[in-house]
């Protein structure tokens, strides 16, 4: 009973290892857990598929971010402006 | 909070990615876009009181910014006299003199496709703006910028199960949000 328990993930559990494998970071017991929770929850898989898909969409659209240190360089222009103005 | 008011310390924060790619995907060029958005910031401390809280905050910066985005390619023709006008002319030096040789490569991407992602990727920003500020935040990190799990943590100070919730939960308003256009 014991080792049943520790096989089953509740779909929360899903949810968080779906997650994680997007990035990745999840472990091998819980993908594998996360693949026996996939075959009779469908609510999880459509969960799992759309994540695929978004992941797939972040990639695709290939955003540039700023970069902390330009971010700073912004804050301490408005800053400085600000008490120009003021 | 109320709504339609400025909030100059926030700014950084809460647009400057959206203004930014805005800007690269228009300009191409990083250190330009850079000093768009920064001029952007600045006209928008400016002209504070002229703000009349019928648009959102945001709204209104990006009305600035395309603004000066008009006025770079201005400023950039004006002083060459004339519009650029860039033409690829094929140099015979060059391989592939046959016509076969020259047609497009269809595995490349054509410009609509790059075009596309370009709306995708504002869109994304857009949906992210309208996440919770420390949501989106560490959202962006992770995803985006590609920081581990370990320094998020650390400069947030919270644990790991709490990251992935929170990414969990940012994923899922993101999906919801692009879902009528983008799935």
């Amino acid at each position: 009973m014991k080792g049943l328990n520790l096989m089953k993930l509740s779909c929360a559990e899903a949810a968080s290892v779906c997650t994680k494998a997007e990035y990745k970071e999840a472990g091998l017991f819980e993908k594998w857990r996360l693949r026996l929770h996939l075959h009779f929850c469908r609510t999880c898989k459509d969960y799992y598929q759309n994540n695929k898909k978004l992941s797939s969409l972040i990639k695709k659209a290939n955003i540039t971010p700023c970069s902390s240190h330009e971010k700073e360089v912004f804050k301490a222009k408005i800053k400085n402006g600000n008490s120009k103005t003021s | 909070m109320q709504e339609n008011s400025l909030n100059p310390e926030k700014w950084v924060d809460r647009y400057a990615d959206y203004l930014f790619n805005y800007t690269i995907v228009r300009v191409n060029d990083r250190e330009v876009a850079n000093d768009i958005v920064s001029e952007t910031f600045l006209a928008g401390l400016n002209s504070m009181k002229n703000f009349k809280g019928e648009a959102s905050e945001r709204t209104w910066l990006i009305s600035i910014l395309k603004r000066k985005i008009i006025d770079y390619y201005r400023k950039n023709n004006s002083a060459k006299g004339q519009a650029e006008v860039k033409m690829h002319f094929p140099n015979s030096d060059d391989e592939g003199e046959w016509l076969e040789e020259k047609v497009a490569d269809l595995s490349d991407m054509t410009a609509e496709d790059q075009m596309e992602n370009r709306e995708l990727g504002l869109a994304i920003l857009e949906c992210l703006d309208q996440l919770n500020e420390k949501q989106a935040t560490i959202f962006k990190m992770k995803t985006i910028e590609g920081i581990d799990t370990e320094t998020i943590c650390n400069e947030f100070d919270i644990t790991p199960s709490n990251l992935w919730v929170i990414i969990h939960r940012a994923r899922t308003s993101l999906a919801k949000c692009l879902e009528k256009n983008w799935f």
